[in-house]
């Protein structure tokens, strides 16, 4: 994380997300194409805007506004705050896939591991194993387990999290494309088993003076997850953030949000995102430019991991408990579907394709469905078959828009540029010689002896 | 020791249905290097349907066949023929259209775009998988009978049942018709010279949208194939199996080497003998982890598998 901060820049304009000295090196049509960018302090000003009317105008407004007039129904409270959860999330998984290209199918599972961060550290837990420690928690003190205030947990989380994306990252860094995907993959469907398997642990290791006995212990709580867990509490006023708390939970999410559009739109535009950029047009003439290939792969593990940590724990704190069941492969794919649907590579596309998709999910089909089943009940429920109408949208935002409803800026500039150089080459060059260059990397001996031959990856080298 | 070759045996006949979906994955992946997500859910579709056809209306089918342990042998063999045919011939149809549909439009995209189209197909076809099957598993009665076919020969430590012995009657004549169509037959040389380069197959007089849609045809054949022989076999099926058995399959395929057709029946009895062991001396709830490890490891330390690449062969 520090690495990633120091290069963003200095002063608070770094952090309103002004990074006009950064666009200010690149020449030409392409910084001015980065300089004006209205659409940040719109968005911005949205995002403050929605804070700060939200519940006024959810409450008291909108709800009684669409029962009566307007047909779409508004979402309660949980699906606001499911909505900033998942929108979290798909700016993460847009820093993985979009800035650095690396498709992540197993995205659920640094949001599991950061839900269960916060059921060991904020839940009666462990008070069986005899662990007890409670500091600054919403419970009193002398309580059974461990209870670590929320604020400290999601900090907690974000680092344990990261570590796990460099871990799981680190064995896919000779692997590209499709490969790449599947090794994620794997990954996503194993930490959860891990979770839902490991609720009676027998071990046993003696060295000498350490000696550790673990007889029939329950580490994960199985199955039947663990819980409570202690909601978010801010002592001095008060406030618990849970899902009796109503549009309070919804602040506080939207808090967490507007932290990662920050966050992920600096990470944009810093040397760190141009690398991730670099690697994700073609990664071995990153390499050759001088990016570390390796360490820029890892921090974007690592940091697009980061955020499903903070999601992951709010999400637990929240609803008061985990279970391993929540977190299934098609979590992986509905975030995909968030990101792609908004526009891979675009922070704002991620959050708008987020609400979405929640929206639609959690309020719009059950609504939908109901409406269904008062007139017709024998007609089949569409809030049972989301996942046909997901891969419905997956299959034709493929076939008809792949860039997604709002495409990355960053992205358009670079294909804009490089069809101009494209159609000067192709001015220059007689019609025979393209298909020379049209041979892929790896083919030509240069890159063959450069890498090393059994580089998997692209899998006409297999 | 008997215990162990009894799991070995149970591991056999489970790799053996491994191998049909597992061709599936790796001649698709040999021609147009697309891992097609959906294969394993076109496998539970095929199983769906055999089940429909099989079971009787009482318990959800459409009792077509309705085929039970008293029916008399050559008339349950004609019945079982003709689900095969059928389920075979709905596949491979479903197969191809699902080609026509998500993954042509995309053979010139960025590779990624088809895996991406695949994934979202798959998710389709669960779905109406659920539409049709319901939520929950649909099992069938065992149709077999319960015996020992080791018996007369005075073994009676380990069984070797009359329904390992139909999967082993259905899959292998389907392995050795594959490999003979591919090695041996004008459209199985245009199946590889595809393969091997699209571009200049098609320069020589292949068709090449033909063959990939025949690839699909055979895979989503096999896959049919695959599905009856699970119904009458495990005797279940459910809207998700096609998941966890898909990812089995691949891994498998990816096992052998990926694009390699002996490499993919090598890898499926190796992950159906890793299924039973895991099953019986471990957990089968690690059996899943098991797996997704044998195939992260594969993917990252030896990604050419264990027979190497024979029909993707693009180097």
């Amino acid at each position: 994380m520090s690495t990633a901060t120091s290069s963003i820049g200095t002063g608070p304009g770094a952090w309103l997300g002004y990074v006009g000295s950064n666009a200010a090196a690149l020449p030409g049509r392409y910084a001015t194409a980065l300089r004006r960018r209205p659409g940040r302090t719109i968005g911005l000003t949205l995002v403050v805007l929605a804070v700060a009317v939200y519940p006024v105008l959810g409450h008291y407004v909108l709800a009684d506004f669409s029962r009566t007039v307007f047909p779409l129904p508004f979402p309660d409270d949980t699906v606001a705050t499911f909505m900033t959860i998942f929108a979290i999330m798909a700016i993460g998984l847009n820093i993985v896939a979009g800035f650095a290209g690396l498709l992540d199918l197993g995205y659920v599972a640094f949001y599991a591991i950061g839900a269960y961060c916060a059921a060991f550290l904020a839940s009666p837990h462990f008070g069986a194993l005899g662990i007890n420690l409670t500091f600054m928690g919403h419970v009193g003190p002398g309580a059974a387990g461990i209870h670590l205030p929320y604020w400290l947990i999601a900090i907690i989380a974000v680092i344990v999290v990261a570590t796990f994306g460099a871990l799981l990252g680190a064995p896919t860094l000779r692997l590209r494309g499709d490969y790449l995907a599947i090794v994620t993959l794997g990954f996503g469907e194993i930490v959860p088993l891990y979770f839902k398997n490991l609720s009676s642990v027998t071990f046993s290791l003696n060295l000498g003076p350490i000696n550790i006995a673990l007889q029939n212990v329950n580490w994960t709580g199985g199955v039947q997850g663990i819980n409570p867990i202690d909601p978010p509490f801010l002592p001095f006023f008060g406030l618990v953030f849970d899902a009796r708390s109503g549009p309070l939970a919804v602040y506080l999410g939207l808090f967490l949000l507007m932290i990662a559009i920050v966050v992920a739109l600096n990470l944009e535009h810093s040397r760190i995102g141009r690398a991730w950029g670099a690697i994700r047009e073609d990664e071995t003439a990153a390499e050759m430019m001088g990016v570390n290939t390796v360490r820029t792969k890892l921090l974007a593990f690592a940091l697009g991991a980061s955020f499903a940590g903070v999601a992951g724990s709010f999400q637990a704190s929240y609803l008061g408990a985990s279970t391993s069941d929540f977190f299934d492969f098609s979590i992986s794919i509905l975030v995909l579907i968030m990101v792609i649907l908004g526009g891979i590579g675009n922070v704002w596309g991620a959050v708008l394709g987020a609400f979405a998709l929640t929206y639609v999910d959690k309020t719009l089909l059950p609504y939908i469905g109901q409406r269904i089943g008062d007139v017709a009940p024998t007609l089949p429920n569409p809030a049972e078959y989301n996942f046909l109408i997901f891969g419905i949208i997956l299959v034709v935002m493929m076939r008809f828009r792949p860039q997604g409803f709002l495409p990355s800026r960053q992205r358009e500039a670079e294909l804009s540029v490089a069809g101009l150089a494209e159609a000067e080459a192709g001015l220059g060059l007689p019609a025979a010689l393209e298909n020379v260059e049209i041979a892929p990397p790896g083919q030509d001996e240069v890159s063959a002896d450069a890498r090393t031959p059994e580089t998997p990856g692209e899998a006409r080298e297999l | 020791m008997d215990q162990l070759i009894q799991t070995l045996i149970i591991g056999l006949a489970n790799g053996l249905i491994f191998a049909l979906v597992a061709l599936g994955y790796t001649l698709v992946y040999g021609i147009i290097e697309l891992i097609n997500f959906a294969h394993g859910d076109v496998f539970m579709l095929g199983s769906m349907l055999a089940f429909g056809l099989i079971a009787i209306i009482s318990s959800g089918g459409l009792g077509v066949f309705s085929i039970t342990s008293g029916t008399p042998v050559l008339v349950m063999g004609g019945q079982i023929a003709l689900t095969l045919l059928i389920c075979m011939v709905a596949m491979a149809v479903l197969n191809v259209s699902i080609e026509r549909v998500a993954y042509r439009p995309l053979r010139h995209a960025p590779k990624l775009a088809p895996l991406i189209s695949a994934i979202g197909m798959s998710f389709v076809l669960q779905n109406v998988g659920l539409i049709f099957g319901g939520a929950y598993q649909r099992t069938i009665d065992n149709i077999f009978p319960n015996t020992n076919l080791l018996e007369p020969l005075g073994i009676t430590s380990i069984a070797i049942t009359p329904a390992q012995v139909f999967v082993a009657v259905v899959t292998i004549p389907l392995l050795l018709i594959l490999t003979w169509f591919v090695d041996r037959t004008r459209q199985g040389r245009a199946m590889r010279a595809t393969a091997q380069d699209p571009d200049t197959a098609g320069l020589m007089g292949v068709d090449v949208n033909r063959t990939i849609a025949l690839t699909f045809a055979i895979g989503g054949a096999l896959a049919g194939a695959a599905g009856v022989v699970q119904i009458l076999y495990n005797n279940y099926t459910v809207w998700n199996l096609g998941f966890r058995f898909g990812l089995n399959s691949f891994t498998a395929a990816v096992l052998g080497g990926i694009g390699n057709l002996r490499g993919a029946v090598l890898g499926a009895l190796v992950i159906g003998e890793v299924n039973a062991l895991s099953d019986y001396y471990l957990s089968p709830n690690w059996t899943q982890a098991i797996v997704f490890g044998v195939l992260i490891a594969i993917l990252v330390f030896k990604p050419t598998g264990l027979l190497g690449q024979q029909l993707a062969d693009r180097a």
